[in-house]
């Protein structure tokens, strides 16, 4: 049986090396450049015809843009069509991250703590100097609580440093685990069908069982592929809605 | 006629609050509790443990820059831990991921300030 984090490996396509870094051009790169060419293709050709009554590619296309847009305006208000563009960029490659990664024989990049963390760390350094832009050194007023006694406001300000600089790491874990976690279930699951299967007698019939959980999980890892692009995208409000409002 | 347009309008208006449930779902508090407290728990690992390591790093790098072996990492695993329950208290009591400590308003004075709400959906 194949081993069910094999899938995780990262192999590269065009070997390249530059000044001693390794920068090949990996399989990973090669379905992140499809995630950016498909959802691109999705936007543009979809709203081609522009109809008034849309048809169901234009229609996916007016869901998508119209459950972000109704997603940062619950969040940030009018304030938010600026950062519009952002949430959207942000949701839209962690999504077709998630859902080319259902495709059989494909890479979820998403499934790579690397790639989740430089997502998060670029959403988490834009809305800390959105923050700092717009209040100044205002901002840093952040970290100290309303009302909070002087002689505790050392610990309370580190406590709230610490808290602070966890978002990223939370953010990004969330989505690396939930995506190895699910892709490694499924494999494990498959796993058990071909073993099974090469077996003789009752263990050959009863391999249909294992494929049937696989099936459930196949619709479940869907769900979660958007949910989790989701959870990613509203957080990413949250903490623009951190910087901008500055309670 | 003028019946049936009031018909439609109605109609339009439920669409357009299922709608905002939709996008809203379960993270306004308000939507189905069972939902709700799952995606709060799942959130609540990893909270407690991203502050956690936050802590542990900051101490490892204190130590180093102080030359303070082992004082930083004992000091700040509890500053960790604490910072990893104050996530867990305000994601728990829909504080969210605010740094401070007020509640989240639903944003009513913020739409009513603004007036032009038709607009943006």
């Amino acid at each position: 049986m194949a081993n069910p984090l094999q899938q995780f490996v990262i192999k590269p396509l065009i070997p390249l090396n530059i000044g001693g870094y390794d920068v090949s051009f990996t399989q990973s790169s090669l379905w992140m450049g499809l995630a950016v060419i498909s959802a691109t293709l999705l936007m543009t050709l979809s709203m081609r015809s522009k109809s008034v009554v849309p048809n169901r590619w234009q229609n996916v296309t007016e869901m998508i843009y119209e459950f972000v847009a109704g997603m940062v305006h619950e969040a940030l208000g009018h304030e938010g069509r600026k950062y519009f563009a952002f949430v959207f960029s942000v949701f839209m490659i962690v999504l077709m991250g998630n859902m080319l990664g259902m495709i059989p024989y494909s890479f979820t990049f998403t499934s790579h703590i690397v790639v989740t963390g430089t997502l998060a760390l670029m959403v988490f350094l834009t809305a800390t100097l959105v923050g700092i832009f717009r209040h100044g050194l205002h901002f840093f007023t952040l970290f100290l609580p309303a009302g909070l006694p002087i002689f505790l406001a050392p610990l309370i300000i580190l406590i709230e440093i610490v808290s602070y600089l966890s978002r990223p790491i939370s953010l990004s874990v969330r989505l690396f685990a939930n995506m190895v976690a699910g892709h490694t279930m499924m494999k494990v699951f498959a796993g058990f069908s071909v073993m099974m299967a090469a077996s003789s007698g009752l263990g050959m019939a009863g391999a249909v069982l294992p494929l049937l959980i696989n099936t459930a999980l196949v619709g479940l890892e869907i769900l979660i592929a958007f949910i989790q692009a989701y959870v990613f995208a509203v957080l990413t409000c949250m903490y623009l809605k951190d910087a901008i409002e500055l309670h | 006629m003028n019946d049936k347009s009031g018909e439609l309008a109605r109609k339009i208006r439920a669409a357009q609050e299922r709608q905002r449930q939709i996008v809203t779902g379960g993270n306004d508090g308000s939507g189905e509790p069972g939902k709700d407290e799952k995606g709060k728990a799942l959130r609540a690992g990893t909270d407690l443990v991203a502050a956690l390591a936050v802590g542990i790093f900051l101490g490892y790098w204190v130590d180093r820059w102080l030359d303070t072996k082992p004082w930083g990492v004992i000091f700040f695993v509890f500053v960790g831990f604490a910072a990893g329950f104050l996530n867990i208290y305000r994601s728990q009591t829909g504080q969210d991921y605010k740094v401070g400590f007020k509640p989240t308003v639903p944003d009513a004075p913020k739409d009513g300030a603004s007036g032009e709400d038709g607009k943006t959906d």
